[in-house]
């Protein structure tokens, strides 16, 4: 058991050493992919033995774990806070300096330093470390080829591939530490890292851009770590303990407790990039991509939703719970509403991962076992389903130099296999069986019992993504000539590409079961029963397996019947019959060709992005002091 | 068992009966403006010429998404008689919605991409309020799945007035009735050639024909439920609804898309919201 912990966790982290200090291309792909490899088997084997009860965790070299935890976090405070005196950045200093201050006062004058369980393994935990290990490990690899190639375009003297794959794999160990803390000063550091990681990656092109927008990052993510330190300086003021899982037992207590959470739920909320914190996620938009599909899918973000759903059931039932449903729901309602106005996938891909991440959040804050469930399954699939989109894009965007979807027309025609699986991967975020669907229908019902107010911004939201997210889908079809030249691909890249792809299939397929073996156990009182491979419950029942049997056999129909078009005649579009000879133009004055052009409608007037996001950015920070104050 | 039965009906009932109520519809159209019409059989001539056609298409993808609109189709009325959930039943029938936007998307067409636009904005307006009302079910039900509408002494009516006019709106557009038919304007005078539909020919164009009987059906079927202890009262429900539809068809001009969405997400909503207030408080 132990020994897989230490993989868990130390593996990535010295692999990451490795492949920072021995600078050979080959030696650091083997790196890579062998961690990648045995990450995804410790993940697994942990899944095998199940939960397990808060373990000790000795020494190293003779010193104390614990104590070697505070030493590093002031080491770690200290980078952040030189990283943000060599970039000038007050915020970043101040937010530092307040934590470091704190942090001392804590350690030395509140804490009694008894010997504290540091590691434990729930259900949750357990599925985001299959999440952190298995997706983290497909998207470095993917990064492999894709790093080559995105180097040979900046043309750089000296690789900085070293220290790239130093900050991914670092972040793949900070992140399993993050969710397997059981003692909370653990959590912190581990959580202090990943910050450091974002913003060293973030930054990793150093354009001007690109450096600009880490330290927003950084800043950002500097408050919410003060904002952990405080909560975790209020809760231990009640609770006594920086045990997490004696804490749970303890329940909502008291008003000093439940404000303490407050604190640490607003650490989440900046580092699941909730409005008004979202404009640092959309600024990462510039690094790499294996980069955002990290920080989106299996790491960053997800640091975040797991500290809110980690507490959840210490604010269960108090004003705060309803406060972080109000948030989370207006997170999801407003950048849904944002990622209608975009046209730059990138773009698109962080609304999108914004909002989802605001309805987890949401359904934290509902807290009843079928929200929690909502949470976990969409955790899980979210992960799934956006980190193989955002592969995507960056396979899409070096084959064809753009990450605008305008662009993108047609895309079928000359990448049919890049092209199909986004599109799979576009409709799996959106429509049933698959699982990100699931997950939004458990939370819309959960939202029922709830409040007015979330059950209207989840309805909305809702229908303004399928509105982005099926236009794409649909731009990406288009014709293939006869005898067009097959598309290839590096194996390292369709290998990442295929597995989530497939997993995002099978993974919907299997829910039922998922939920089952992992969800039921976790949340004392089951919401669902399984019968017939359908989730059924008080509140309704989604028909997973017959619903992918009758509609897995239409779409097979349909593909059988459209495979057969070569029979059919094809005809160039109706342009009210003054089609010339050349495609894609129509007989216009003077008998000349005129071509024409068509794009997608985006709705401007209603969901223009500099107009609406002050107006969001300051309804959200309305709504945290709403939060905040009413859990005093 | 019995759900099977009911399953079977449902798939091979609702399709007859949407391409009745489709030529019903042109009878009192007809009447309407004083002239005869054409016989109430009209739409299954119409279907059974289409399948006759030449097929064509402008690629493959548009086989590919019309089958599945009218799997979709199906599929959400089959789970309707299922007495299924019903937002599942939604989620299930916006899947053959999004697909024929994507089939129409596939094509280089203008007239099929600004269809295909306007198609979306009017899933943006509906969606939120059949989930709404499916809310509004809950509140009075305790439960989303359709069996527990059954459980009720008393009309749905008499409890959600305004759901089901905010349902009305949903409905409209559904029929792809003015003032709401900007997507697929099925007047013949109006610019749009057939929106989203403009690039769907021949037998394919069929198959999408039969997928908007299946869904007719369905949200009428929704609308039944609003007076599920009478099948008298029922049936002249439907029929005072529909013949409303008729109406405002008639007499009203298409509008744009700006209009619709002001309109329906301010009224309809609002009614929506109202009604459940009172549930809440109830």
């Amino acid at each position: 058991m132990s020994n897989l912990l230490v993989l868990l966790i130390l593996l990535p982290m010295a692999a990451a050493v490795v492949c920072y200090f021995v600078r050979s291309s080959s030696v650091r792909k083997l790196t890579v992919l062998a961690t990648g490899g045995i990450l995804t088997l410790a993940s697994l084997g942990l899944l095998s033995q199940g939960t397990f009860a808060p373990i000790e965790v000795g020494s190293f070299l003779g010193i104390g774990s614990d104590f070697l935890v505070t030493v590093l976090d002031f080491v770690l405070l200290g980078v952040i806070f030189f990283y943000g005196y060599k970039h000038k950045s007050l915020l970043v200093q101040g937010f530092t300096l307040a934590q470091t201050v704190l942090l001392v006062w804590f350690e030395v004058v509140m804490v009694g330093h008894e010997a504290v369980p540091a590691l434990m393994g729930d259900q949750l935990t357990l599925v985001m470390v299959l999440v952190i290990s298995i997706i983290g490990s497909l998207i470095c690899v993917f990064a492999i080829p894709y790093m080559k190639e995105h180097e040979e375009h900046l043309g750089l003297k000296k690789t900085r591939q070293p220290r790239f794959f130093f900050f991914m794999l670092l972040f793949l160990g900070a992140m399993n530490g993050l969710v397997l803390s059981n003692n909370i000063l653990w959590m912190y550091f581990f959580f202090e890292v990943t910050t450091l990681c974002s913003f060293m990656l973030i930054g990793h092109d150093a354009t001007e851009i690109a450096t600009k927008n880490s330290i927003r990052a950084l800043w950002m993510n500097a408050f919410g770590g003060l904002a952990f330190v405080v909560g975790m300086m209020l809760v231990y003021a009640h609770a006594g303990t920086l045990n997490i899982s004696a804490m749970l037992a303890l329940g909502p207590s008291g008003a000093m407790m439940v404000t303490g959470v407050a604190f640490l739920c607003l650490a989440g909320f900046t580092k699941a990039a909730q409005v008004p914190f979202q404009s640092w996620l959309l600024g990462a938009m510039v690094a790499p991509t294996p980069v955002s599909a990290l920080l989106h899918s299996s790491t960053m973000v997800k640091a975040g939703v797991f500290v809110v759903l980690r507490f959840a059931p210490i604010y269960a039932g108090t004003f705060l719970s309803t406060g972080i449903a109000l948030c989370g729901a207006f997170t999801f309602l407003s950048c849904a509403a944002l990622g209608v106005g975009q046209s730059n996938g990138k773009k698109i891909l962080a609304y999108s991962t914004v909002a989802n991440l605001g309805l987890i959040i949401c359904c934290a804050g509902i807290n009843t076992p079928l929200a929690l469930t909502a949470a976990i399954m969409l955790i899980l699939f979210h992960a799934v389903s956006k980190s193989l989109l955002f592969l995507c894009v960056g396979t899409i965007e070096q084959a064809i130099g753009s990450r605008d979807i305008e662009d993108m027309r047609g895309l079928y025609g000359e990448h049919p296999r890049t092209a199909l699986i986004t599109i799979i991967g576009i409709l799996s975020m959106m429509l049933p069986p698959f699982g990100v669907l699931l997950g939004k229908w458990m939370a819309i019902e959960a939202s029922a019992d709830s409040n007015l107010f979330v059950v209207v911004m989840l309805a909305l939201g809702s229908a303004l993504m399928v509105v982005y997210l099926a236009r794409w889908a649909g731009s990406l079809m288009g014709t293939r000539e006869p005898g067009a030249s097959p598309e290839s691909q590096p194996l390292l890249i369709r290998v990442p590409l295929m597995t989530l792809c497939l997993g995002a299939v099978v993974l919907s397929l299997t829910s039922p079961w998922f939920y089952n073996s992992m969800l039921a156990p976790w949340i004392g009182s089951a919401p669902f029963t399984v019968g017939f491979g359908s989730l059924e419950s008080a509140h309704g029942t989604f028909v997973v397996v017959p619903l992918f049997l009758v509609l897995g056999l239409g779409l097979l129909y349909a593909v059988k019947a459209a495979s057969g078009y070569r029979k059919v005649k094809i005809m160039p579009p109706y342009v009210s019959g003054v089609n010339s000879s050349a495609d894609g133009t129509y007989v216009g004055p003077m008998n000349g060709d005129v071509p024409f052009s068509t794009g997608n409608l985006y709705l401007g007037e209603l969901f223009a992005e500099p107009k609406l996001t002050p107006i969001f950015n300051a309804l959200a920070v309305a709504l945290i002091v709403l939060m905040l104050g009413g859990a005093l | 068992m019995e759900t099977l039965i009911l399953v079977i009906i449902g798939l091979v009932g609702a399709p007859l009966a949407g391409g009745l109520l489709a030529g019903l519809d042109r009878r009192v159209t007809a009447w309407f403006q004083s002239r005869q019409g054409p016989p109430i059989m009209q739409a299954f001539y119409d279907v059974a010429k289409l399948f006759g056609k030449e097929k064509m298409v402008v690629n493959q993808w548009q086989i590919l998404c019309a089958w599945v609109y009218l799997v979709a189709a199906a599929a959400s009325v089959a789970l309707f008689f299922a007495q299924g959930d019903l937002l599942l039943v939604i989620f299930v029938q916006a899947i053959g919605a999004v697909f024929l936007v994507m089939g129409a998307l596939s094509t280089k067409s203008p007239y099929a991409q600004v269809g295909a636009q306007r198609e979306l904005i009017q899933v943006l307006a509906y969606e939120p309020i059949l989930v709404l009302v499916f809310v509004g079910f809950y509140m009075v039900t305790g439960s989303f799945s359709i069996e527990a509408i059954w459980a009720q002494e008393t009309p749905l009516l008499a409890k959600m007035p305004l759901l089901y006019l905010a349902l009305g709106y949903a409905l409209t557009i559904k029929l792809r009735k003015s003032p709401f038919d900007f997507s697929t304007s099925h007047h013949g005078h109006q610019e749009l050639v057939k929106g989203v539909l403009t690039e769907y020919s021949g037998p394919y164009l069929g198959l999408i024909e039969i997928a908007h009987w299946y869904e007719t059906i369905l949200v009428l079927g929704l609308c039944a439920l609003f007076w599920h202890t009478n099948v008298a009262w029922m049936a002249l429900l439907l029929a005072a609804t529909y013949m409303l539809e008729i109406l405002v068809d008639n007499t009203m001009a298409r509008m744009t898309w700006r209009w619709m969405i002001k309109r329906v997400w301010l009224l309809g909503m609002g009614m929506s919201v109202v009604n459940l207030i009172w549930l809440y408080a109830g």
